[in-house]
C-alpha cells in the first residue's frame, strides 16, 4: 500500500538543516560536532520509524516537483530503499563519532567544510535511496558525485587533486555518457521513468533496443565499480580515512550497487532480464570483476589500496546476486549491501586508526602492531573474516544465499567463482592479520611505547596507544559487533529483501 | 536421563572467553572443571534432538543431536580435553588455553551438529582455533607451517561448502544424515571430510603442521580434527566402499613414512595418519562391528596417541631437541617419561591387557567377518609396523641407542614438570583400564557389541606377532639408524606451486590493471590538456580583459558594501541584539568568514527554502 | 623404577643381555606350542575365517615377514624418491 507522507522528505531535510547548523557553529568545535551528531541521530530515527510499516509491505510516497507529464521528482521509500537508508543512516552516525576522533587527532584543516559536505552527502544519499523514478535517482546521483569532491580532495595536495579529478572524471564521465543516454532511451521507449515492481517497460519492445538501454544504464552507474569503470575507487584513497569509509560503506558505492539493483528489479524486472539473458551477461561481468579485483588486491602493499580493490570485488557480489535472478541469489545480493557495509567500514576504521596511532600505511610496515593496537586489529580480523566469508560473521550469510542462488539458477560456475574468490580473499587478508599478531614488531621502541612513557607520547605529540583515541576505537568495535550480529541474526534485512523480491 | 541440554561445546567456548578475566586459581578450576562438567552433561542428557535454533537466516539449525554415536565421540572430546588441560597446566599464557578450549568446543559442536550448516560453522572454527595452536609456537618455521595449515583447511572447508551448496540445492534441506554415495555434491562433501581426516593425498598438512605446534598444543591437535572427521564420515558415509582401499592405503602410507622419519613428533604425526586409516577403512566396511570398531579405535587413539605425543613433547621440552640423531640414552634421565611412553607404545601396538588390543582388533575382526582377506591381512601387517615404529624404533632411538651427553645442553635434563607427568599418568592409566575392563567402552558403542577380544587364539596370536616384530627390529637395527633428511609428501604441490601463482598475478594481472587505470590518462587527460593550451591563449586575451573590468566593479562594490556594512548593517547588528538582550558576537559570526561558506550557506539555504516551501505549499 | 634398574642391568652387562635374549626365545617357543595346543578342536574358541588361522605359529611367521617387508620397502622407496636434504623447501 502506498502511503502519502512527508517522511521521506523530512529524512532528506534533516541533514540539510544540519548542514546549516554546522556552518553556523563553525567557530565552536564541540557545538558544531554536536550538530552533526544530532542531525545523524534524528535522521536515523526518522528512517527507522518507517521500518515497521515497510516491513508490512507499505511504501512512503512523496512528490517533490512535477515538470513534465510522467516525469517528476518523487520520493518513494520502499523495502529496497529502506535497506539502503537504514544502513547509511546508522553508519553516518557512527562515522561522525569516528570523524571526530580522526580529524581532531590529525589536526585536520577545514573541518567545517568536511562536516558540512558530509551532511549534504547523506541528504543526497537518502535522495537516491528514496528515488521513485530514474530521473530523481539521476539527479541525486549526480549531486552526490559533486558534493563528495571536496571530501575526496580534502588534503588539497597535488596527489589529492589528481585522485579527486580521476574520481570526478570517471563518475561524471560514465553518468553523462551512459546513464543519461540510457535514461533518455528508457523514457523514449517506455514513456515513463517510474520504478515498478516487475519492470516499467511495456511488452513488445524491440530486444536490441532494450539490451542497449540496459548496458548504457549498467555502465552508466560508475559508482558500482564494474570493471573497467572501477579505477576511481582506488584513486579516491587519497581522501582521509573517514571519507574512504563514507565512500566505501555508507554512501557512494552503495549508491552504485543500489542503483544497479533498481535497474534490475524495478526498471527491467526479473522476467525481462531473464528473457533477454541479461542476467547471465551481468553475472559474467560481475564474476570477471570479482576475480580480477581479488587477484590485483593481493599485489597491493598499501592497506587502503588493498581494501579498495576488495570493495570492487565485493560490490560485484551484490550485482552478481541481483543478476542471478533466483530468489536466494537476489536475497544474497540484497543483504550483502548491509553486511558488506558494516564489515568494510570496520576495516576502514581500523586502517584509519592504524594510520593515526602508528602513522603506517603499508602492510609491510605492520609487523606486530597487534600488540600495540589489540582492539583495532581484533575488529580488523572480524571484518576480514567477514570478507572471506567465515561463519558466523555476516559475510558468510550473504555468501550462503548467493551460492544457493547460483545453484537455483543453474549457474554452477558462479558458485565456483564465489568459492575461488573466498580463497583469494583469504590470500590477501590473512597475511595482514598474521603479520599484525604473529610477527615480532620491527620497531621495538614503538611497540613498547606505552610502557615507558606515561603520557603515551610518540613524536609530534601524537598519542600512540588506543586508550587515548577512544573516538577512533569505539566505532570500530561497534561495527565489528554488528558485523557478527548481522551474520547470526540477519532477519531484519532478510525480511526487507522478501518484499523487494515479492 | 535428565532432559537437560547445555551444549558442552558452548560451555568450553564460554570458558575460553572468561579465562583472561579471572584469578589464577579460578583459571585452573575452569580449565579442569569444564571438561569434567561437559562429560557429566553428556552422561545425563537424553537421546534426541536438542538445541534447535533459527540462526544465520535458516529455519532451524540443530546444535544438539544426541545418540550413541555422537555421545561416544563427545566423551572422547571431553576426556581428551581434560588430559590435555592437565598436561598444559604449567603454561602461563592464557591464549594457548583459550585456543585449546575454543578448539575443543568447536569439536564438540561438530559432533553434535544435526545439520550441514552447523557442521560447517564448527568446521571453520576448528580450523582457525587449531591454527592458533601452531601459530603460538615460537619461531618462523612454526608460523609458516601454521599459514600452510590454515590455507589448506580453508580449502578443505571450501570443498565441503561447495558440496553442501550442491547437495542442499538439490534436496532443499540442510539435514545431516547418511548421504548418497554418488553425485558431485556428496562427493565434494566427502572430499572435505577426507581432508580433515588426513587421507592421502590430502594429508600432507598433518605431518607438516603438527610437529610445529606448541609443546602442549599437539595433544589437542591429535585429539580433535581427525577424530571429528571420522565421526562425520561415520554419520554421513558409513559403508561407502571407496573408503576401504583408501583406509588401508592410509595405514601403510603412514607407516612407511614413519619408518623413514627423523623428527620425533613428525614420526608420530605420520602415525596418526596410519591409525586413522584403520578407522576410515572401518567406516568403509560399514557393518555394525566395523562401525563399533571405528568408534572404539578412535576412543583408544585419544588415549594412547595422546600419551605418545605427551611423551615426545616432554622430551622435546626438556632437551630442546627433536631429531632422533640428537637424542638417545634418556631412559635413565627421564625415567617416568620413558615408562609412561612405553605404556602408550605397547597399548597402540595391541598388547593384551591394553587399549589397542580391544579396539584395533575389532576392526580387523570386522574385516574377517565380512570375508575380506586382503583387508584383514594388510591391517594385521600394519600391527607389526605400528609396534615397529612407535613401540620399538622411536623409544629405542630416543631413550637408548647412545649415551646421553649432559654437556649437550646448558640446563639439567630431567623428567618434565609434575602436571605433565600427571597428564601422561592419567592417559597411561586409562589405556590400561580400558584394556583390562573394556566393558564400559563397549557399552557406549553405537551398536550392540558382538566382539570378544580375550580369546586364547587372539592373545597368543598377538604375542607372536609382537615378539617377532621385535626380533626383526633388532636384527635390522643398523638399517634403521636415522638419516638426516626430510621426506617429500604431497604438499610438494602447493609449496612449489604457490611461487608460480604469485608470479602470475604479479606480472600479467598487474600490467592489465595498470593499463586500465592509466588509459584514461593517456586517452583523455593529455588531449584535454592540449585543448586547454589553446583555451589559455583565448583566456589571456578575452577573459583577462573582462576580469580586470569586473575587478574594478567589485572594488567599487566592496567600498559601497563596506559603508553599508559598517553603518547600516553593523548598526542593526549591534542594535537589534541589544534590544533583544543577546550578544552581538553571534550575529557577527554569520556575516564574517570565507566565501566558500557563504556560497555553501546560500546554496543550502535555497535548497532548504525550496523544500520547505514545497512542504507548505506543494 | 625397578624396570629402569633392570634395563640398566641388561644393557650394561652382556651376560644379563644373553639371559634376557634366551628368555625371549623360550617365550617364543612357548607361544608356538600353545598355538598348537589350542588348535585341538575343543579348545578352539574362535571362528576360522581364513586359511591361516589354522596354521599354528602362523602369526609369528607373519610378524616376521611383515616387519621385514615394511622396513625394506619403506627404505627403498625413501632412498629412491622421497628423502631429500633438510633444506629442500627453503
Amino acid at each position: 500500500m502506498v502511503i502519502e507522507s512527508h517522511r521521506p522528505l523530512i529524512v532528506m531535510l534533516i541533514p540539510l538543516i544540519g548542514t546549516v547548523l554546522i556552518l553556523l557553529n563553525r567557530e565552536d568545535e564541540n557545538k558544531r560536532e554536536a550538530c552533526s551528531l544530532i542531525a545523524a541521530g534524528a535522521m536515523f530515527l526518522t528512517v527507522v520509524s518507517m521500518l515497521p510499516s515497510v516491513l508490512e509491505g507499505n511504501t512512503f510516497h512523496y512528490t517533490l516537483f512535477t515538470f513534465l507529464e510522467e516525469v517528476s521528482f518523487t520520493l518513494n521509500a520502499d523495502a529496497l530503499g529502506m535497506i539502503f537508508a537504514t544502513v547509511a543512516s546508522a553508519l553516518w552516525l557512527i562515522t561522525t563519532v569516528y570523524s571526530i576522533g580522526y580529524m581532531r587527532a590529525h589536526k585536520e584543516h577545514n573541518q567545517t567544510r568536511y562536516y558540512s559536505c558530509f551532511a549534504v552527502t547523506l541528504a543526497m544519499t537518502m535522495g537516491v535511496a528514496f528515488s521513485a523514478n530514474l530521473v530523481t535517482l539521476y539527479l541525486f546521483y549526480e549531486m552526490l558525485t559533486l558534493i563528495t569532491y571536496p571530501l575526496v580532495s580534502h588534503t588539497q595536495d597535488e596527489a589529492a587533486y589528481a585522485g579527486a579529478n580521476k574520481y570526478l572524471f570517471y563518475l561524471l564521465g560514465t553518468s553523462k555518457a551512459f546513464l543519461l543516454s540510457g535514461m533518455l532511451m528508457t523514457y523514449a521507449v517506455a514513456g515513463t521513468l517510474d520504478f515498478q515492481h516487475g519492470g516499467l517497460f511495456p511488452s513488445g519492445v524491440n530486444s536490441t533496443v532494450l539490451v542497449i538501454t540496459y548496458f548504457l544504464l549498467l555502465f552508466g552507474i560508475g559508482k558500482a565499480a564494474i570493471m573497467p569503470f572501477h579505477a576511481w575507487l582506488p584513486a579516491a584513497m587519497v581522501a582521509p580515512t573517514p571519507v574512504s569509509a563514507l565512500l566505501h560503506a555508507v554512501a557512494v558505492v552503495n549508491t552504485g550497487v543500489f542503483s544497479v539493483l533498481r535497474i534490475i528489479f524495478h526498471v527491467f524486472g526479473v522476467d525481462l532480464m531473464q528473457s533477454l539473458h541479461l542476467g547471465t551477461a551481468t553475472a559474467a561481468l560481475a564474476s570477471f570483476t570479482i576475480i580480477m579485483a581479488s587477484l590485483f588486491a593481493m599485489t597491493r602493499d598499501n592497506l587502503k589500496a588493498r581494501l579498495a580493490y576488495s570493495t570492487v570485488s565485493q560490490l560485484s557480489y551484490i550485482i552478481l546476486g541481483g543478476a542471478l535472478l533466483s530468489v536466494s541469489g537476489m536475497t544474497g545480493g540484497i543483504i550483502h549491501i548491509a553486511n558488506h557495509a558494516f564489515s568494510k567500514i570496520t576495516l576502514f576504521y581500523a586502517a584509519g586508526s592504524i594510520y593515526i596511532i602508528t602513522h603506517k600505511t603499508d602492510i609491510s610496515q605492520m609487523n606486530g602492531i597487534g600488540r600495540q593496537l589489540p582492539w583495532t586489529m581484533a575488529a580488523f580480523s572480524i571484518g576480514a573474516l567477514s570478507m572471506i566469508g567465515v561463519p558466523p560473521v555476516s559475510g558468510f550469510t550473504s555468501k550462503w544465499y548467493l551460492a544457493l542462488g547460483a545453484i537455483e539458477s543453474q549457474h554452477i560456475t558462479v558458485m565456483i567463482i564465489l568459492l575461488t574468490s573466498t580463497l583469494l580473499n583469504a590470500g590477501y587478508f590473512l597475511p595482514i592479520i598474521y603479520k599484525a599478531f604473529f610477527k615480532p614488531p620491527d620497531d621495538l621502541a614503538h611497540a613498547h611505547g606505552t610502557e615507558g612513557d606515561k603520557d603515551g607520547g610518540g613524536h609530534d605529540g601524537h598519542e600512540i596507544s588506543e586508550a587515548s583515541h577512544k573516538f577512533l576505537v569505539a566505532p570500530l568495535c561497534v561495527t565489528a559487533v554488528f558485523a557478527v550480529l548481522l551474520g547470526i541474526f540477519p532477519n531484519l534485512f532478510l525480511n526487507l529483501a522478501k518484499w523487494v523480491i515479492g | 536421563m535428565i532432559d537437560l541440554w547445555i551444549h558442552p561445546g558452548f560451555l568450553f567456548i564460554l570458558a575460553a572467553a572468561a579465562l583472561p578475566f579471572v584469578k589464577p586459581t579460578w583459571k585452573v578450576a575452569i580449565k579442569l572443571g569444564v571438561p569434567v562438567l561437559g562429560f557429566f552433561v553428556l552422561v545425563l542428557v537424553s537421546h534426541g534432538i536438542h538445541g534447535v535454533l533459527p540462526l544465520l537466516g535458516q529455519q532451524e539449525m540443530i546444535f544438539g543431536r544426541v545418540d550413541k554415536l555422537s555421545l561416544i565421540f563427545g566423551y572422547m572430546v571431553a576426556i581428551g580435553t581434560f588430559i590435555g588441560m592437565v598436561f598444559s597446566l604449567h603454561v602461563k599464557e592464557d591464549k594457548e588455553h583459550m585456543a585449546a578450549l575454543v578448539y575443543a568446543g568447536s569439536a564438540m559442536g561438530t559432533v553434535f551438529a544435526g545439520d550441514l550448516l552447523t557442521v560447517f560453522l564448527f568446521w571453520e572454527i576448528m580450523a582457525f582455533s587449531s591454527a592458533l595452536l601452531v601459530f603460538y609456537a615460537p619461531g618462523q618455521q612454526a608460523r609458516e607451517a601454521g599459514m600452510r595449515y590454515l590455507y589448506i583447511h580453508i580449502l578443505g572447508g571450501l570443498l565441503l561448502l561447495g558440496g553442501i551448496f550442491l547437495y542442499v540445492g538439490e534436496t532443499g534441506g540442510i539435514a545431516f544424515n547418511a548421504l548418497p554415495q554418488a553425485g558431485l555434491g556428496p562427493m565434494l562433501i566427502l572430499a572435505g571430510f577426507l581432508l580433515n581426516a588426513a587421507v592421502p593425498p590430502l594429508s600432507a598438512w598433518l605431518p607438516d603442521a603438527y610437529p610445529e605446534s606448541t609443546i602442549t598444543g599437539i595433544v589437542f591437535m591429535n585429539a580433535f580434527t581427525t577424530k571429528t572427521a571420522v565421526y562425520v564420515l561415520l554419520r554421513g558415509f558409513a559403508g561407502t566402499e571407496i573408503l576401504v582401499p583408501l583406509g588401508v592405503f592410509m595405514v601403510l602410507y603412514g607407516l612407511g613414512y614413519a619408518v623413514l622419519e627423523v623428527d620425533i613428533r613428525r614420526l608420530l604425526a605420520y602415525h596418526i595418519i596410519s591409525q586413522v586409516g584403520y578407522m576410515v577403512a572401518a567406516v568403509g566396511m560399514g557393518s555394525e562391528m566395523a562401525v563399533n570398531g571405528a568408534a572404539s579405535h578412535a576412543f583408544a587413539n585419544i588415549l594412547f596417541k595422546g600419551l605418545l605425543m605427551m611423551g615426545m613433547s616432554s622430551v622435546m621440552l626438556m632437551t630442546g631437541f627433536r631429531k632422533l640423531t640428537e637424542l638417545g640414552g634418556l631412559y635413565k634421565i627421564m625415567p617416568w617419561t620413558f615408562m609412561f611412553y612405553m605404556v602408550g607404545g605397547i597399548a597402540i601396538s595391541g598388547f593384551p591387557l591394553f587399549a589397542g588390543f580391544v579396539s584395533k582388533s575389532m576392526v580387523i575382526s570386522a574385516a574377517s567377518e565380512l570375508h575380506r582377506p586382503w583387508v584383514a591381512m594388510l591391517l594385521t601387517l600394519a600391527s607389526s609396523g605400528t609396534f615397529l615404529s612407535t613401540g620399538l624404533k622411536l623409544p629405542y632411538y630416543v631413550f637408548f641407542w647412545k649415551d646421553w651427553d649432559p654437556n649437550k645442553v646448558k640446563h639439567k635434563v630431567t623428567d618434565p614438570p609434575k602436571n605433565m607427568l600427571w597428564g601422561m599418568g592419567l592417559a597411561a592409566f586409562a589405556c590400561t583400564f580400558v584394556g583390562v575392563f573394556p566393558g564400559p567402552l563397549y557399552n557406549a558403542l553405537p551398536f550392540e557389541n558382538a566382539y570378544h577380544p580375550y580369546t586364547w587364539s587372539h592373545v597368543i596370536g598377538a604375542y607372536q606377532i609382537l615378539l617377532l616384530t621385535a626380533v626383526v627390529f633388532f636384527m635390522l637395527l643398523k638399517k634403521l639408524d636415522p638419516e638426516e633428511s626430510i621426506s617429500v609428501d604431497t604438499d610438494w604441490t602447493y609449496r612449489r606451486g604457490i611461487a608460480g601463482f604469485l608470479w602470475f598475478i604479479r606480472k600479467p594481472v598487474v600490467r592489465y590493471e595498470n593499463f586500465i587505470t592509466e588509459v584514461y590518462k593517456k586517452g583523455l587527460i593529455e588531449p584535454v590538456k592540449k585543448l586547454s593550451q589553446i583555451g589559455w591563449t583565448v583566456d589571456t586575451w578575452v577573459f583577462d580583459g573582462l576580469v580586470n573590468a569586473s575587478g574594478w566593479a567589485t572594488l567599487l562594490e566592496s567600498k559601497v558594501s563596506e559603508m553599508f556594512d559598517v553603518h547600516i548593517v553593523d548598526g542593526t547588528v549591534n542594535g537589534v541584539p541589544v534590544l533583544l538582550g543577546g550578544s552581538a558576537k553571534r550575529l557577527r559570526k554569520i556575516q564574517t568568514g570565507s566565501i566558500q561558506n557563504y556560497i555553501m550557506a546560500m546554496v543550502v539555504g535555497v535548497v532548504v527554502l525550496g523544500f520547505v516551501s514545497l512542504v507548505l505549499f506543494g | 623404577m625397578w624396570i629402569i634398574k633392570y634395563l640398566e642391568k641388561i644393557i650394561e652387562n652382556p651376560a644379563e643381555m644373553k639371559k634376557a635374549k634366551k628368555g625371549c626365545l623360550y617365550f617364543g617357543i612357548a607361544l608356538v606350542v600353545a598355538d598348537m595346543i589350542i588348535h585341538i578342536p575343543q579348545l578352539h574358541l574362535v571362528h576360522i575365517y581364513f586359511l591361516w588361522d589354522w596354521i599354528p605359529g602362523f602369526s609369528a611367521l607373519y610378524g616376521f615377514i611383515s616387519t621385514y617387508l615394511i622396513i625394506i620397502v619403506s627404505k627403498s622407496i625413501g632412498h629412491a624418491w622421497l628423502m631429500k636434504p633438510e633444506d629442500y623447501y627453503d
